[in-house]
């Protein structure tokens, strides 16, 4: 009976994308009050960039894992400059309008160029074989994900608490025009948090592509999955996302296996549960 | 506002519906019968959006569960009469909004624009899950009950029949929401939305009426969702999934949010739209997707917005609150 060990590493490795996507997300949240419905459809552009980068260059993955997030910054930034902050001044209901829109356009254009069916990322060498660990043979990729979730996590936390750009972008939301008059443009480190929340979902779905395959359904899949990690840790908490998407990894991993019918049902009902008791998540402020 | 002329505006598009199987297409005749559904769901949906200025991604849980629940009465209880069908999905959904609503209103702006979300999200899952039941991917087929009337009963397997129906109840549906909007609660749900400290120092309670509001328009996006079922005689998956909020959310916005009558005239451009691009190319939802794009971007007002500068200018009418925003012109 080793189905435990891998029914719990499997959960690790799905925890550790949905981080990937959500810290993107919470951030952006946290920082903009914006909640981005388009930034599942960024992720799902990665995989797409990503699918097309290694069908050209054969397998070139770390070649995609560098570019898709360099492109997916440049997307991030040119939406914030020149949509977002245009609706900004309307309202929230506006800003979420546009993001939503933006998805919905974003997917169909995928539909269109990729067309509406699976693709498979094969990933070769070291990374696509498997490992010895813990007594099961377990394939590299999964545990590669989980890696890349605490890197990812670490460095986040690093430039947000212990570096000068993190004080700024800290300033910036607390009190955004003093911090402007102290001489900081303030517009600008909005586009950059913006932009780095796209880069992120890029990344994710650069990692994604060979876990999970790269189909136009995957943004709404993962979107719904992320929106939960965010109710559940909190919404722009950076340490409630780690901890609800490891909770929600293993959820949805051990739910597959206790109990397959319900397993979709299980995340909502964790998310209900969370809601009723601690409406502002597991480590929000309270509103 | 001017309710003799608007009183007299309903009563002309009534009398136009009237004779529209006279004129129409049997083709038409059907698309028009799904407009006007349409444009009760859509109408529900402004009342959250234009009124109280709440976004939901979830409205279709509320049209999809009025669908299922038609349909699930008819195929199970034999000899079930046309309007016990409705009812079961109308008061199922009412008891949905309720629940729903009381555990989602405490949160608002984006973080119930989420939940909302993740609940629609929730319903699609159980729904494609519960096969027994919804018949999952593949969907129920039921046959129109006939309608009877007491001392008779009108056979609903016609296409007129039944758009004169939807005609009469949809119809006054839509007129009772237009009703409301103009009762003291329908008025409280919009000054709410300006000034909520305000309304609570004068002494209302806003957590209620926001909650009687998010049960009402679930149960009229409930009778339109069993009237879709009606007219199709099929329900599935696809009515109760976050593409048909988005359906509902492209309608009232296009059309305008602003306005009561907004949406009803976005059911009516994009049923067209869907009808006439879906037959050009495949690629329509795109189409819609910077039509949208493009107007919360430079025409936030939608589509009545439009309608209203252009009157302004030919007729030189001056809006008192023109310029100031939507549906302050009811109060």
């Amino acid at each position: 009976m080793n189905e435990i060990p891998v029914f719990f590493l499997h959960g690790l490795a799905y925890a550790g994308l949905l981080f990937l996507v959500s810290a993107g997300l919470t951030l952006v949240f946290g920082m903009m009050n914006v909640l981005n419905f388009a930034h599942a459809a960024m992720y799902m552009l990665g995989a797409y960039f990503s699918y097309s980068i290694m069908m050209h260059f054969t397998g070139q993955f770390w070649l995609s894992l560098m570019v898709c997030p360099a492109i997916l910054f440049i997307i991030g930034a040119l939406i914030e400059r020149f949509l977002l902050r245009r609706v900004h001044k309307f309202g929230h209901v506006q800003e979420l309008l546009l993001t939503f829109g933006l998805a919905y356009i974003i997917t169909e254009l995928v539909k269109w160029y990729w067309g509406n069916y699976p693709l498979a990322v094969n990933i070769g060498g070291f990374l696509g074989s498997t490992i010895q660990i813990i007594g099961i043979t377990y394939p590299v990729y999964r545990i590669f994900i989980f890696l890349c979730a605490i890197f990812v996590g670490t460095v986040m936390a690093l430039i947000l608490y212990k570096t000068r750009l993190g004080i700024i972008l800290r300033a910036a939301v607390n009190d955004s025009e003093m911090t402007n008059t102290l001489g900081v443009n303030v517009p600008l480190v909005f586009m950059g948090v913006f932009a780095f929340g796209a880069a992120l979902s890029g990344f994710a779905g650069v990692i994604a592509g060979p876990l999970l395959s790269t189909f136009p359904g995957m943004a709404q899949e993962i979107l719904l999955d992320a929106f939960v990690v965010i109710v559940v840790g909190g919404f722009g908490s950076l340490g409630g996302a780690v901890v609800a998407s490891l909770l929600i990894g293993q959820l949805q991993s051990f739910g597959v296996l206790l109990f397959p019918k319900l397993s979709i049902a299980l995340v909502y009902l964790l998310m209900a549960v969370v809601l009723i008791i601690k409406p502002s998540g597991l480590f929000g402020e309270e509103q | 506002m001017k309710q003799k002329n608007t009183s007299f505006i309903i009563i002309a598009l009534f009398l136009a519906g009237a004779f529209m199987p006279l004129i129409l297409k049997q083709y038409h005749l059907n698309m028009l019968t799904e407009i006007i559904i349409f444009a009760l769901f859509a109408v529900s949906y402004n009342l959250l959006l234009g009124y109280a200025g709440l976004l939901s991604f979830g409205h279709a849980m509320f049209f999809g569960l009025g669908a299922f629940m038609t349909a699930v009465a008819i195929i199970h209880i034999p000899g079930l009469a046309l309007w016990n069908a409705i009812l079961i999905g109308v008061v199922t959904t009412i008891i949905a909004g309720f629940v729903i609503g009381s555990l989602l209103l405490r949160h608002k702006g984006a973080y119930f624009a989420l939940l909302t979300l993740a609940f629609n999200a929730l319903f699609y899952a159980v729904a494609t899950k519960w096969h027994s039941v919804t018949g999952g991917d593949d969907g129920l087929s039921i046959t129109r009950p006939d309608l009877s009337l007491g001392f008779t009963s009108i056979s609903m397997a016609s296409l007129t029949h039944f758009y004169y129906l939807t005609l009469i109840i949809v119809g006054a549906a839509i007129v009772f929401c237009w009703y409301f909007t103009h009762t003291a609660m329908g008025k409280t749900v919009l000054l709410m939305r300006e000034n909520e400290e305000r309304m609570k120092f004068l002494g209302y309670n806003t957590n209620i009426s926001r909650l009687l509001l998010f049960t009402f328009t679930g149960a009229v996006a409930g009778l339109a969702g069993s009237f879709y079922t009606l007219h199709f005689q099929f329900v599935s998956i696809s009515a109760i999934s976050v593409d048909m909020t988005t359906a509902v959310l492209l309608m009232a916005f296009v059309g305008g949010t602003k306005t009561f009558w907004g949406p009803i005239l976005g059911a009516f451009v994009y049923i067209i739209l869907q009808n006439y691009l879906s037959n050009i190319t495949d690629r329509w939802p795109l189409f819609m997707g910077f039509i949208f794009v493009s107007m919360v971007l430079f025409i936030p007002g939608g589509l009545s917005e439009v309608i209203m500068n252009i009157r302004q200018r030919l007729f030189g009418k001056k809006d008192n609150n023109g310029g100031k925003s939507a549906a302050s012109e009811e109060v």
